[in-house]
């Protein structure tokens, strides 16, 4: 288990403030930021090459602030993978035992498991520069996790390849993830890989932790402007609290035009208290004569915009009665199914109040 | 004219005032005196000495410049400029002066106390690897943290993620990947070594037999006139000289594919 307390520490003029975070044992958990947003910093503190300035971290309860690297018990698998490019495959995995001073037998079960896992075997006389870029990260992973690491860190290791290639080494790396129980950190700037691979999430942003926990609750209920943001999150809203009653607050919504009442959470606020209201672009649905609205849901009127992204298709809907522009995910058969059309008009959009969300003004 | 040719003729006039020069060298060779001068006892003494001392000289400048280079590429520490900059003294004060220097400072007090308590440079074998030492070493530095700067620091951190000790990750991973400058490195000190006129004469004299390296016996000879003697022991120079830097070619190449 990993436990970062009170983090703080600097690269160059970045400062990295006042991080928590806690990785459980066998997880795998994402911090997920947009660039410059201090995660290699982060990442960099935890593996040993930036001392911290302020805080502790440790291991398996053990504190780990100040020992060296080689000491930490990490797995690593930087963003450029890292092979050693003087020496085979065959050498690459088994440097861990040799740089330990281990005879390398005392490892080769284990070996012999991830090199059958990941479908290396054959390429173990070879040089790293004869490799593909896939076959590049199946040996480092097979390198990084051979030493049995307390914690293995990834920093972005799948950025450079091609999506069907990330995509099947996003399955091999939780396959092993799951099988060998691994503690796992992962820096990413992307959106899907921290939700493909991780159970819980942070989001870093300007060297701060802006919210932690399991990912479906950091996705539906982002907790600040920014955050909603970064995770793509346009339907934003500026309302005022006029309300507080039986754990709900009544919010006031000059832009939508109504007022909800959403549940309040754990965050007393007082009336008059500006807060954002937002819904999450696949929670907007679309309404017609075969799909009439249900009774939950606030109906808006308005034209439409097509984006076609392939398999997806991104609408924006513009309101007829106000400037508000609203934003849909739909995927292809869905939105064919409705027969949309671009800059089609009279087109009826239901905001179900159940999936709408509020969070505190910045 | 377009760029390609005219970039291609100035290489091929560089060629041309190097290859000149060597070849002008004909018009005074006699095959008698090169043949003679080539058997001769102090003419092997000399190549010899050249190559003894060039060698050591160059051994022992890769042996310091390799730690120093390192830490110049890796670390951030104090004084660390100051160390940057005086890589280029040698350049900038003409190997004369370095020899001057040299000779000064075994003159004064300290200087004398090592001269007689450690090892006697002035006039000596040792003299001559000190200044040929001194002369290349501030180039060798470079060239080789030019070399570990390639050796991308990730790296370094992967192996110790490893487990290896810094240590441990230099040998194992850095300095195998910088082999290649290491080997330029020692092999364009040697050549350079070899070459070293200035400061040499300043520190060990033009004693034959004794410090007289070739570049030395090159000055002697054409100091007394002998104009075919200096052009056989230019050609002599020259062969070694291009013979080791052919080699060196050929040892990257197998380096570079290893």
């Amino acid at each position: 288990m990993l436990e970062v307390e009170s983090l703080s520490a600097s690269a160059g003029a970045f400062r990295l403030r006042n991080i928590d975070l806690m990785v459980a044992e066998g997880e795998c958990h994402a911090v997920l930021g947009p660039s410059g947003s201090g995660k290699s910093t982060l990442l960099n503190a935890v593996l040993g090459i930036l001392p911290p300035q302020h805080g502790r971290i440790r291991l398996d309860g053990a504190d780990i602030t100040h020992e060296p690297i080689e000491c930490r018990g990490l797995g690593y698998l930087p963003q450029q993978i890292g092979l050693f490019p003087h020496l085979t495959v065959r050498d690459n995995v088994t440097y861990s035992a040799r740089a330990r001073g281990l005879p390398v037998a005392k490892f080769k079960p284990l070996m012999d498991k991830l090199i059958e896992a990941t479908g290396i075997g054959a390429l173990l006389p070879r040089l790293p520069h004869t490799l593909s870029g896939g076959e590049r990260q199946r040996v480092a992973l097979v390198r990084a996790l051979t030493s049995q690491p307390r914690l293995v860190l990834l920093d972005e290791p799948f950025t450079s390849l091609n999506q069907s290639l990330r995509r099947e080494l996003w399955w091999l790396m939780r396959d092993l993830q799951q099988q060998q129980r691994l503690t796992v950190l992962l820096v990413t700037h992307d959106l899907t890989e921290a939700y493909f691979l991780a159970n819980r999430i942070s989001v870093l942003m300007d060297g701060c932790i802006q919210q932690a926990g399991d990912k479906v609750t950091v996705y539906r209920q982002p907790a600040t402007r920014n955050v909603a943001h970064f995770l793509g999150v346009n339907n934003l809203w500026d309302g005022i609290v006029t309300g507080h009653e039986s754990g709900r607050l009544t919010i006031e919504c000059p832009t939508l035009g109504f007022a909800t009442s959403l549940p309040a959470g754990n965050k007393p606020l007082l009336p008059q208290t500006r807060v954002v209201v937002g819904i999450l672009a696949e929670h907007v649905v679309l309404r017609d004569a075969e799909h009439p609205p249900k009774s939950n849901e606030r109906l808006l009127t308005g034209s439409i915009r097509l984006l076609d992204f392939g398999p997806r298709w991104l609408i924006q809907f513009h309101h007829a009665a106000s400037d508000l522009v609203l934003e849909l995910h739909m995927n292809r058969r869905t939105a064919e199914h409705f027969g949309l059309t671009d800059k089609q008009s009279d087109i009826t959009v239901g905001l179900p109040d159940s999936d709408l969300f509020w969070m505190p003004a910045d | 004219m377009n760029l390609r040719r005219t970039t291609i003729i100035a290489a091929l006039l560089v060629l041309a005032l190097y290859g000149g020069l060597i070849i002008s060298l004909g018009w005074f060779l006699k095959l008698s005196t090169l043949h003679g001068m080539l058997t001769s006892v102090r003419t092997l003494f000399s190549i010899q000495l050249s190559l003894i001392a060039a060698t050591v000289a160059a051994f022992l400048a890769i042996l310091l410049a390799v730690p120093a280079a390192y830490a110049l590429s890796r670390y951030r520490f104090r004084g660390r400029e100051v160390v940057d900059t005086i890589l280029e003294f040698p350049i900038i004060v003409s190997p004369a002066a370095l020899g001057a220097i040299l000779l000064i400072f075994f003159n004064n007090p300290l200087g004398e106390w090592i001269q007689a308590h450690g090892v006697r440079f002035v006039f000596t074998f040792a003299g001559v690897v000190l200044a040929q030492f001194i002369t290349i070493l501030g180039v060798a530095v470079r060239l080789l943290k030019t070399s570990f700067d390639e050796v991308p620091l990730e790296l370094e951190t992967v192996a110790r993620s490893l487990g290896a000790t810094p240590r441990r990750a230099f040998f194992t991973v850095t300095l195998p990947l910088a082999r290649r400058g290491l080997l330029a490195a020692f092999i364009l000190a040697w050549a350079k070594a070899l070459g070293e006129f200035g400061a040499t004469i300043m520190v060990a004299g033009t004693m034959a037999m004794r410090t007289e390296t070739l570049p030395i016996a090159i000055f002697m000879r054409l100091a007394g006139a002998d104009i075919e003697g200096t052009v056989a022991l230019i050609l002599v120079l020259v062969a070694t000289g291009l013979g080791a830097l052919s080699l060196s070619r050929w040892l990257l190449g197998k380096v570079a594919h290893a």
